[in-house]
């Protein structure tokens, strides 16, 4: 079987995927792999299906056709191409980490019961290793003061800083970002990009879907250009910034900038 | 009124609170079951559970505890009249709470499940860590709410003999030959129990404000 | 026979004890209507003097159970000299009852009327009445439909509460026959059944109501 012979380093591995909503076609036979330590960026008009993608990886969508592999482990679907049980599946997306565009903090928990509940009572890990581990995310995040705050006194930067020491606390193999700054007042976003710069610097994988283009430039290892639900451009930042191959991509690229 | 009067008047409020209050446990957690049910939207049980919060909703507190009562011993079912009165109040108030438990929870934010799941929540963790603390919070002033509505059908208990605080009041008169203080008595104990949920209501709103903004 | 040949031989009780609640509900939900119009038209004004005696009647029958007021009516008012029937004295706690309801139901649409609207009538020369009859009140009638019908509901509910005071309606009529022919069961589905028709009716009507509304943009369907 071609699924076992997977190469050992990637952490996705995303072959053939295909979905549409209601007759439409989202994605058509997207293929993409994302190294360990590698920052993939995708980029795309709205509509173009970047959000349904990622939403993929961690299966909030259900792809039609085709296969994800999260650190070589197959998402969705067992051995036997059933749909896996649910605490099955609860596993393998705890080995992704989400970071949302409306940042989804919980209202009811205070900060650093947001970023310890999953550890806990996913993990199965004690309180205090749990909460010792929030506290150094959080410090890493620069939100350690508000640990006690709940999260609708917080700003927009702020939860969504706190949303990614939330998904950092699974010590997930991938990091995904959907559009993590499009909520934002422009001031704001400043400060949540300079904390996935750091994670790019210490290491973490990550895909990342933005429409911040300096950001992509700067961070990104590797950058997809997604259209009508296929990928037409894949490149390195430098590359794929000054000299795109397709029409499209360059035209995208004059009305962004 | 004399004290014998006043002793009667707080056990005839007694009698009112604690029926009141069993119906009251028993319904919120019987609403919720209902509400979990539904949500399931299991064919034929689905239907059933519509028609009786439908029946529940129409049918006056009086009319229902009657026919309880009347209607339990020709099926050779005996209960006694508190356990009728609870019966009746408790197969009302349920609806209305199933109602409320149930618009709570197709009012939870997705994203918020999203966010759960994507962390790997099991669907069972994420309704008790994730969902529940919230449907409670934003339930309960609708839940309290219904509680002052129950506390002002209960006197519909006295219909089969229960001296409730509505009843004891003819008691009382029967003696004293002086219906008014009695029955003033009980408006004031019945306005002292309502406007505590009143107030147990706004500051259920306000905490429930607090977690929406 | 059987038990449901019984009831329909005693048709005729279900009927006019049907026909009383039907009597005792359109009449005091009636005065109730008025009454909530106006206690909201006293509440009008900058600094109405009725404002804070109305508004701590209003709340207070709000806290109380309906079927106290109607013992007030029927039991604490001989007291002074004033001595009505048990169907008068239950018409007349349904109305005041529910008339505050209204006026409260009315009340809370009123402190969202835009302003604008009454400068606009000011300017061309209404008087207060004027205004409130023909601008305000029709509005807040329209706004507050599904609120009014949920009331009618407990209104009819409450018609029930009556039989304790010895007024002969629906739950009445099913009382008595049930102890006569010693048929509870089938007596009282009967007449659950005509509470549920009533409501389910009252429901519709009020929906249509919402068309009637939609169409003059006051909201959506």
């Amino acid at each position: 079987m071609s699924e076992t012979t997977l190469p050992e380093t990637a952490a996705v591995s995303i072959r053939q995927l295909s979905k549409s909503f209601d007759g439409v076609e989202v994605l058509r036979d997207v293929n993409l792999e994302v190294a360990k330590g590698e920052v993939v960026t995708i980029l795309g008009s709205s509509g173009s299906g970047k959000s349904t993608l990622l939403r993929c990886i961690n299966w909030l969508e259900q792809p039609d056709r085709g296969s994800i592999h999260i650190a070589g482990q197959r998402i969705g679907v067992d051995d036997a191409g059933r749909p896996m049980p649910v605490k099955t599946l609860a596993r393998v997306r705890a080995r992704t980490g989400m970071v949302f565009q409306s940042f989804n903090l919980w209202p009811h928990l205070n900060v650093l019961h947001n970023v310890t509940e999953a550890p806990i009572h996913v993990l199965g890990k004690s309180k205090r290793e749990a909460e010792e581990h929030a506290r150094a995310l959080l410090e890493k995040v620069g939100m350690s003061h508000k640990a006690d705050a709940y999260p609708n006194t917080l700003s927009g930067g702020q939860k969504q800083r706190v949303a990614i020491a939330r998904a950092l606390a699974m010590q997930p193999e991938v990091m995904l970002f959907d559009e993590p700054t499009s909520a934002l007042d422009p001031e704001l976003v400043g400060e949540v990009l300079a904390v996935i710069k750091d994670l790019s610097a210490e290491g973490y994988t990550m895909v990342i879907v933005t429409h911040e283009m300096a950001f992509a430039r700067a961070v990104s290892d590797q950058v997809v250009f997604l259209e009508k639900g296929l990928i037409i451009e894949r490149a390195d930042p430098e590359t794929f910034f000054t000299n795109a191959s397709t029409e499209r991509v360059r035209k995208f690229l004059e009305r962004e900038s | 009124m004399n004290t014998s009067a006043w002793h009667m008047l707080l056990e005839g409020a007694w009698t009112t609170v604690w029926i009141s209050g069993v119906s009251i446990a028993i319904g919120v957690v019987a609403g919720l079951l209902i509400a979990l049910i539904r949500l399931a939207r299991i064919p034929i049980v689905d239907q059933l559970l519509v028609l009786y919060v439908s029946l529940a909703r129409a049918t006056p507190l009086v009319t229902l505890t009657l026919f309880i009562f009347l209607s339990a011993p020709t099926f050779g079912i005996n209960l006694n009249r508190n356990v009728t009165g609870i019966l009746a109040l408790t197969l009302n108030t349920t609806a209305f709470n199933a109602e409320i438990w149930r618009s709570a929870f197709r009012n939870f934010s997705r994203e918020q499940r999203e966010a759960a799941m994507a962390v790997g929540m099991t669907p069972w963790i994420t309704f008790r860590r994730i969902m529940l603390p919230q449907l409670v919070v934003t339930s309960l002033p609708g839940l309290v709410n219904e509680m002052s509505f129950l506390i002002k059908g209960s006197p519909a208990i006295a219909v089969i003999g229960i001296v409730d605080l509505t009843r004891v009041t003819n008691r009382i008169s029967a003696v004293t030959y002086e219906p008014l203080p009695p029955i003033l008595a009980a408006c004031a104990l019945y306005m002292l129990a309502i406007g505590c949920l009143v107030w147990l209501q706004r500051l259920a709103e306000r905490r429930a404000n607090r977690l929406a903004v | 026979m059987t038990n449901w040949q019984i009831l329909w031989d005693a048709r005729d009780q279900f009927w006019s004890g049907f026909l009383s609640t039907m009597e005792i509900f359109g009449l005091s939900i009636s005065a109730a209507f008025l009454i909530g119009c106006v206690m909201l038209f006293m509440l009008e004004g900058t600094r109405p003097r009725l404002a804070l005696p109305l508004r701590i009647f209003i709340d207070g029958m709000r806290m109380l159970p309906f079927l106290m007021l109607a013992y007030v009516l029927y039991y604490g008012l001989p007291t002074f000299g004033i001595r009505l029937n048990a169907w008068w004295a239950g018409v007349g706690a349904l109305a005041v009852y529910h008339g505050c309801y209204f006026a409260e139901i009315f009340r809370g649409s009123r402190l969202t009327f835009p302003p604008g609207q009454i400068e606009a009538a000011k300017a061309h020369g209404f008087t207060k009445g004027k205004m409130f009859l023909r601008l305000i009140l029709p509005q807040i009638v329209m706004q507050t439909r599904p609120l009014i019908g949920n009331q009618l509901i407990y209104a009819l509910k409450d018609t029930a509460f009556l039989v304790i005071i010895t007024v002969r309606e629906l739950t009445a009529a099913a009382n008595n026959l049930s102890g006569t022919y010693f048929i509870p069961t089938e007596a009282f589905i009967v007449v659950i059944g005509f509470y549920w028709a009533v409501s389910i009716v009252m429901e519709i009507i009020i929906k249509q109501c919402g068309r009637f509304s939609a169409k003059r943009g006051f909201d959506h369907v």
